[in-house]
């Protein structure tokens, strides 16, 4: 019996339950725990992604029940994928914490590790009521680790947060309730099965998939239904909002997820329906985001919509819908999780510097480490922007090869002016603050810097780091996101796969 | 060949970066030694490999990158190349030598030195770059490490303006080529060059042809300032005059043209080829040349005059005959030479007179002879004169105006255009000269300046010999190089031409004299007619670029203000309105059928109609009621209250059950709160948008109602049947939601107490520390109402009797882990709300955190059991004590995790209760709860 | 006649519900949200079907099938739901008091009295 699909949810769940266990033993008991956790939900991470690379499906069925009765875990390349991404992410956000948060927030640790058993279980379900499950599971995390410690407006961005996921929840319940209605399974496998074989009830089926569509653009962020996102990442603590950043990603995994699954084959009319609005809207997001970023006042502000528009770019890359298209996207996902990642590290520690003025984009007086901080924001930059050599360059060369002729005009258009007016747009911000300017309001009296710690500096530069090797090894990231996409198209041996996965010593469901 | 001479020759200049950034202690003159070395090992690397390139063999090596996108680490030189990368090396390290002596003592040569050598890099690596895709990676690092450059001396506003407009016009023009080498791959089918130019004609006949080209000449034109992208490069010179010299007169901007050379045999030969290229150089060559006469700024002019030059290059291209390219690419050695010492000189002024303006300089000549001779001679190759290497290749490119083929009009307007264009270069060039080296010095005698450093000097000199060898004997000097080069474009092609100084009296010779004559008569003229020095042009391409970025970020401001307003309402509305939309399409597209096929209606008994009657009318009520708070908090409970009715009546005991407890709870929470929030909303301003949001939620519970309604009248094709059969015998309960909570769906649950357990810690974690003044008290701690408190202390072991009871039949029959949870919480629960929490804290001190902690392990624990046993997580075993009074027991492994379920609720629930309850008001001394 | 009974039930608390979610005050708004996660738990629940008197607990009895037990999914998922609602709720009402002690207004964008929309 192998249990690697459970264990990135355990081990991060256990970890949690102990360190409530342990929390008055102090801050450096905690910590030993979360780093053993950490390490652990890396190697197995890595098993996954290795056993998933080989090319086959495997399903876990938990309490060793059928599928459709139980609740079957599903691991595929792309689950994988997610799993060592949000893993990676999790080390270096983790490291920025240990700098000296974790003692500020309290239950910080408990809730970054239940947190990261939520993103695994939403990622590794075959379920969809277990996804809903795991989805609060993440949510209630990150609201206790977003407002854990801070005051005043963080509290109101906050409320909005808060009050607008569970709104978005809600809608996934109705949905939930419907779908399992009409189709009387929650496996998505068994739904997709039973999606395709009722053609009568295609409508009803279509609204719920829409009402949970809306759920899953939310978390991603996609037009119109993105406006919470930049003051809520503005106000979130750093070690917290680089987590935060594949949690976009999991709106737009989600999608990919339940719409190549359950309203994928057969389903004729409810499958195709969703991915021409979604690339529509794709492309609108991704302007507007662009705007955003040319907008921003803040550097975080302006971070926030490098993030819409890096899950925007996404939708792009998964609405077109082939295998190609789709794989570039996933590298384009891991590279833009890591790199929006090490820039708010990066503007958190530049924020700090500045004293008084923060992180507004006015010329201030010369700050300390401005060389070392300039150059990370520049590496930063050149890569979110797309520039080469560095693997936003690649990400985006991938998914521009992969646009089908017929769309080839607009969809290049859109994604190289974007990208045109990011970097006059980060040309401008990293000018303002890196640059002295003339007029220098020198106020020794507002600007305290405190120094960036080693370990929140090791964070960043770990994170720009996975972004150097996504772009050495481009070549082996890329054959695999290609084979995930292709994976994940063909719905049929899903389906397979979950039937053909029996109990060890139950009977077989009929 | 075995030793990776290109990569090595490619690696130097970064690896040589990296260290000289490093090095934080180096002295200034080691730095400059470090640097130079890059270019003078790479020269001798070139050497290396010389004889194999003169002999017409490309030197390759290649290596995998990301072979699936086609872009491949190839390298590639051949004479075109091999001359380009001399030039980059050679006045690279004439650049180097220079800079070490110009940069002052506050400049930090690290920074320039390590940028000069990214930049060196990059341009290396695109001028050898064997494969497409490889090019336009190099292209883009150009356009960066040239940005770090001109905005060297950040401190001051132009350098930052003209760093950032360069990278928006050049960093677009890549863009556009990356557009134009994708499109070129797709036809092609591989970015390598080799392919890529023996395919020349599929590429010119197929359809895409005038997309791909037109997006790689936008690439061209801005990289090498051409009209109407010229107006960076002025800008660019607020740079330090080193990278003047090096960027913007020998390398980066040749860039473009380089481009134009290498991608000769892929795309040139249409006539929209001809018409674009030419007509782009011909504008460019004129406006370049005329504005060049007005600028006061010595390096102002010379970029003009760049500029102006660049456009001849470019129309040569244009033109496209053997020949022309010929003389294109000897034109693009010459001006490299000449325009690099100019720069040179003009920085040695500069940093002998402080100034660039030459409205303050004059008779320089006396001050620095040896400077003015040098700059005075490069002048001259710059105008054309006989005897220096300017004067060939403009003959050269007179003779090519002159002879094109075919379009006649054409031919007379370039040769106009050309003629003039030397008549303008002849008086810039005399303007330059004239005003800065003769006349006299305007500034009191004391301050003169004196020549500089000879190290500064050595640089210049060496171009300037180049320029004279060049110009008197080129056979002997630059015509193998030239050969070479050409050859790499043209290959079998290549034409049959003598570089000599005397073809005879032809007519590019007159039009040579002319234009020198015309020259004097126009520069003397214009200072005869008005005084040059007073007329200001400012660029006008820059106020375009200001007001077009100006305009852009305003925009940007507006829509994102515009949009998104920081209003939660505004966030929500858009939720509900999209879902409204979204799901309202496909009845509304297909009018599909809202009925099912089983209609069939059940009775209705009274007694659920007056059931239905309190839950709408409660609903409705509360909507009425809602700004008197404690009103609405009433009303809205006997709405729950019929809800869990609802699930007695329709044979959902567990859910009854739990919706009553959970409602009390979330009641006495909304109760605790309103101690901090006021007691009523204020009267709402706009009667529209009431009504605006009223319609909107009758959609949306129309919506609801209609699917709903279609969802229960079609026949449910579930798998519960075969949950309740298997119940019994495999989950050894006969509760069958039970058994789905802890058995089938276990992992559900386990979930749920997380986020249950999670609250708790949340509420923690906002309240402990926090400081709420409270609003009014309503039901307070401040008042002990006595009956009640001992009722409630009654109370309490008979709920732990109760919970127990429940939580053991939970299997069998409604109860479970959940409820008895809450059951034994409420009795507390009353005891916070009646007596205040310090006294029930004080009574029973206990850490919830930890009693959440330990509920989530053991819930685990018995899951993971399992595991021990080789079964998957969470399956269940079994077995059957008997214990007294309760009876049969079926200790499933389930139980187990229901106890976990236990703890945890009580746990959540508790914390949660005390936090509320032991809330400290800013006014009243803090009483630590035991809960931290 | 009880389906549409129930289903405009839900509809009626989901409009209730909505339209307090889009008032502007953090407790009105908590309101809503409690009166929309009713609705959903009936949703949920009417995705079973409706039934009188056929609790899904075994008896000896009775064949264990759906003529005799209705749908007990169903419900268990509406168990799940409730006790998330609550903690959400929980969740709510703590921060909703943290946002109007520290940002002096129980608006929901924090404006100050006064100047509200």
């Amino acid at each position: 019996m192998n249990h690697l699909p459970v264990l990135p949810i355990l081990i991060p769940m256990l970890a949690g339950a102990l360190i409530l266990l342990l929390e008055r033993r102090g801050i450096i008991v905690q910590r030993i725990v979360a780093w053993t956790s950490i390490l652990a939900l890396l190697v197995v991470a890595g098993l996954l992604v290795d056993r998933a690379g080989e090319g086959g499906l495997s399903v876990y069925l938990i309490g060793d029940w059928p599928a459709r009765l139980g609740i079957a875990l599903l691991v595929d390349r792309v689950a994988a994928l997610m799993v060592m991404t949000t893993s990676l992410l999790a080390v270096a956000s983790l490291l920025y914490a240990c700098a000296n948060w974790d003692r500020r927030a309290l239950h910080f640790h408990a809730l970054f590790q239940l947190q990261l058993a939520g993103l695994n279980g939403a990622f590794l379900t075959g379920d969809l009521f277990n996804l809903f499950v795991f989805f609060e599971v993440l949510l209630i995390a990150s609201y206790g680790l977003m407002l854990s410690g801070g005051r005043s407006l963080r509290m109101r961005a906050g409320l909005h947060y808060v009050v607008f996921n569970i709104m978005a929840s809600t809608l996934f319940l109705i949905a939930l309730g419907l779908l399992y209605g009409l189709t009387g399974t929650l496996n998505m496998a068994e739904m997709a099965a039973r999606v395709a074989a009722d053609p009568a009830d295609q409508a009803i089926i279509r609204s719920a998939s829409a009402i949970l569509l809306i759920v899953f653009c939310s978390k991603a962020a996609l037009l119109p239904l993105y406006l919470w996102l930049p003051e809520t990442y503005s106000r979130t603590p750093a070690a917290v909002v680089a987590l935060f950043t594949v949690m976009t990603k999991l709106g737009v995994y989600a999608v990919l997820r339940v719409y190549t699954l359950v309203f994928a084959a057969g389903a004729g009319e409810s499958a195709s329906w969703v991915w021409p609005w979604l690339l529509g809207a794709g492309v609108i997001t991704l302007v507007l985001a662009s705007l955003g970023v040319l907008a921003g006042r803040t550097l975080r502000g302006t971070v926030a919509y490098l993030v819409i528009a890096s899950a925007a770019t996404l939708f792009i890359a998964i609405s077109m819908h082939t295998g190609a298209s789709i794989g570039a996207g996933l590298y384009y996902l891991a590279h833009s999780t890591f790199v929006t990642a090490a820039l708010y590290l990066i503007v958190d520690l530049v924020r700090r510097q500045r004293g008084a003025l923060a992180d507004r984009l006015a010329a201030s007086a010369p700050m300390p480490q401005r060389t070392l901080l300039g150059l990370l924001f520049l590496i930063g930059a050149v890569s979110v922007a797309g520039l080469p050599p560095l693997s936003g360059f690649i990400g985006k060369l991938a998914l521009l090869g992969s646009v089908p002729a017929d769309q080839v005009w607009w969809i290049w258009a859109t994604i190289l002016i974007t990208s045109l007016m990011t970097v006059v747009a980060l040309s401008r911000v990293g000018s303002q603050i890196f640059w002295r300017g003339q007029n220098d309001p020198v106020d020794p009296a507002t600007t305290r810097p405190t120094a960036p710690r080693r370990l929140e500096v090791a964070a960043a530069i770990m994170l720009l780091g996975f972004g150097i090797v996504l772009t050495v090894a481009a070549a082996p990231i890329l054959d695999y996101t290609a084979a995930a996409g292709a994976q994940i198209l063909a719905t049929d041996e899903y389906l397979d796969q979950v039937r053909a996965t029996l109990p060890l010593l139950r009977a077989p469901s009929p | 060949m075995t030793f990776p001479a290109l990569e090595i020759l490619l690696g130097l200049p970064f690896v040589l970066a990296l260290i000289i950034a490093l090095s934080r202690s180096a002295s200034r003159s080691s730095i400059g030694w470090l640097a130079a070395a890059a270019p003078v090992l790479g020269l001798g690397l070139l050497g290396m490999i010389t004889p194999e390139v003169l002999d017409g063999t490309v030197v390759q090596s290649s290596h995998p990158w990301i072979g699936q996108l086609g872009l491949m680490f190839t390298l590639r030189i051949d004479g075109l190349a091999w001359m380009f990368a001399g030039l980059v090396l050679g006045i690279g390290t004439l650049v180097i030598i220079y800079a070490r002596y110009y940069l002052s003592d506050n400049d930090s040569p690290q920074r320039f030195f390590a940028y000069l050598l990214l930049f060196m890099g990059s341009m290396l690596g695109m001028v050898i770059a064997g494969n497409l895709l490889l090019l336009v990676v190099f292209w883009e690092m150009t356009s960066i490490s040239s940005f770090l450059l001109i905005g060297f001396w950040n401190q001051r506003n132009d350098a930052r303006e003209g760093a950032r407009m360069a990278l928006a016009i050049t960093g677009a023009g890549g863009l556009a080529l990356l557009g134009g080498v994708l499109l070129i791959g797709r036809i092609v089918g591989s970015y390598e060059l080799d392919v890529v130019l023996a395919s020349g004609d599929l590429i010119r006949a197929h359809s895409l042809y005038p997309a791909a080209l037109l997006l790689v000449l936008a690439g061209v034109f801005t990289k090498s300032a051409q009209f109407p992208f010229h107006f960076w490069l002025p800008h660019a010179m607020a740079a330090p005059t080193p990278v003047s010299a090096y960027l913007h007169s020998a390398t980066m901007v040749k860039a473009g043209v380089f481009l134009l050379a290498r991608m000769h045999p892929a795309l040139s030969g249409t006539d929209l080829y001809f018409y674009v290229v030419s007509a782009v150089g011909a504008t460019t060559l004129l406006i370049g040349a005329w504005t060049a006469i007005f600028q006061h700024d010595i390096k102002g002019l010379l970029a003009y005059s760049t500029i102006s030059h660049l456009g001849l290059i470019t129309l040569l291209f244009g033109l496209s005959t053997p020949l022309a390219v010929v003389a294109a690419i000897f034109h693009i050695i010459n001006h490299a030479v000449f325009k690099a010492s100019l720069f040179m000189a003009a920085g040695i002024i500069d940093h002998e007179t402080g100034s660039r303006d030459m409205r303050r300089l004059g008779g320089l000549r006396k001050f620095m002879p040896i400077t003015s001779t040098l700059a005075i001679v490069a002048t001259l190759a710059m105008a054309g004169i006989p005897l220096l290497n300017g004067f060939l290749s403009k003959e050269m490119f007179f003779a090519q105006a002159l002879e094109i083929q075919g379009h006649a009009a054409m031919r007379t307007a370039i040769s106009v255009a050309a003629f003039l264009a030397g008549v303008f270069g002849v008086a810039y060039s005399l303007r330059f000269v004239h005003d800065t080296f003769f006349g006299t010095w305007p500034r009191p005698i004391e301050d003169a300046p004196h020549e500089p450093p000879r190290w500064m000097k050595i640089p210049v000199e060496v171009l300037v010999v180049v320029c004279l060898a060049v110009g008197i004997v080129p056979a002997y000097t630059v015509a193998p190089v030239l050969a070479a080069a050409a050859y790499g474009v043209l290959g079998d092609a290549l034409p049959t031409y003598s570089l000599a100084i005397w073809h005879g009296i032809n007519l590019p010779l007159l039009m040579s004299v002319g234009g020198m004559i015309g020259g004097m008569i126009l520069y003397f003229g214009l200072r005869r007619l008005f005084d040059i020095h007073a007329i200001m042009r400012e660029s006008f391409g820059r106020r375009v670029f200001r007001r077009q970025v100006n305009g852009l970020l305003a925009l940007s401001w507006r829509f994102t203000r515009g949009i998104g307003n920081g209003s939660l309402q505004r966030y929500l509305l858009f939720m509900v309105l999209v879902t409204i939309i979204l799901a309202a399409v496909p009845f509304l597209a297909d009018g599909a059928t809202l009925l099912g096929t089983n209609a069939v209606s059940q009775p209705m008994p009274l007694l659920g109609w007056a059931i239905w009657l309190v839950l709408v009318g409660g609903a409705l009520a509360t909507v009425m009621l809602h700004r008197q708070r404690l009103l609405a908090l009433i009303v809205i409970g006997s709405v729950g209250l019929a809800v869990s009715v609802v699930f007695v009546f329709l044979s959902a005991p567990d859910l009854a059950l739990t919706q009553l407890l959970v409602e009390m709870v979330t009641i006495a929470l909304m109760l605790l709160a309103l101690n901090y929030l006021p007691q009523e909303s204020p009267a709402e301003p706009s009667r529209m948008r009431r009504w605006r949001d009223g319609a909107i939620a009758i959609c949306a519970g129309a919506g609801v109602t209609a699917l709903a309604y279609a969802m229960m009248t079609r026949p449910a094709n579930t798998i519960a049947s075969e949950l309740l059969a298997r119940s019994l015998p495999e989950g050894y309960g006969s509760n069958v939601v039970n058994v789905i909570l802890v058995d089938f769906r276990g992992f559900d649950t386990l979930g749920e107490i997380v986020v249950f357990g999670i609250a708790g810690l949340v509420v923690h974690a906002l309240l402990r520390r926090a400081r709420l003044r409270p609003d009014t008290i309503m039901p307070g701690p401040a008042d002990l109402l006595p009956m009640p408190m001992t009722l409630s202390h009654l109370l309490f072991p008979l709920a732990l009797a109760v919970s127990v009871y429940l939580f053991l039949r939970g299997h069998n029959e409604p109860g479970g882990g959940f409820i008895a949870g809450l059951v034994l919480a409420i009795p507390l629960l009353l005891q916070y709300v009646i007596e205040g929490s310090q006294r029930v804290e004080s009574r029973i001190g206990f850490d919830y955190a930890r009693c959440i902690g330990i509920g989530l392990l053991c819930s685990i624990a018995t899951g993971i059991a399992s595991m021990g046993f080789g079964f998957p997580f969470l399956t269940s075993g079994h077995v059957e004590p008997g214990l007294p009074l309760i009876g049969e027991v079926p200790l499933a492994s389930a139980l187990g995790f229901d106890i976990g379920v236990y703890l945890v609720v009580f746990g959540g629930v508790m914390l949660t209760l005390s936090m509320m309850g032991t809330v400290k008001s800013p006014t009243e001394p803090a009483i630590r709860a035991h809960t931290s | 006649m009880m389906e549409l009974a129930l289903a405009s039930g839900i509809g009626v608390l989901t409009a209730a519900g909505v339209y307090l979610l889009l008032r502007a005050r953090t407790f009105d708004v908590i309101l809503g949200l409690t009166l929309l996660s009713y609705a959903t738990n009936l949703l949920i629940f009417s995705a079973g079907r409706l039934a009188v008197g056929k609790p899904p607990v075994l008896r000896p009895e009775l064949a264990e099938n759906l003529q005799n037990h209705t749908d007990p999914l169903p419900q268990a998922l509406v168990l799940t739901a409730i006790v998330i609602a609550f903690a959400m709720t929980a969740v709510t009402i703590v921060v909703a008091m943290r946002s109007r002690s520290d940002n002096r207004s129980d608006h929901v964008d924090a404006r100050k009295p006064g100047c509200d929309a």
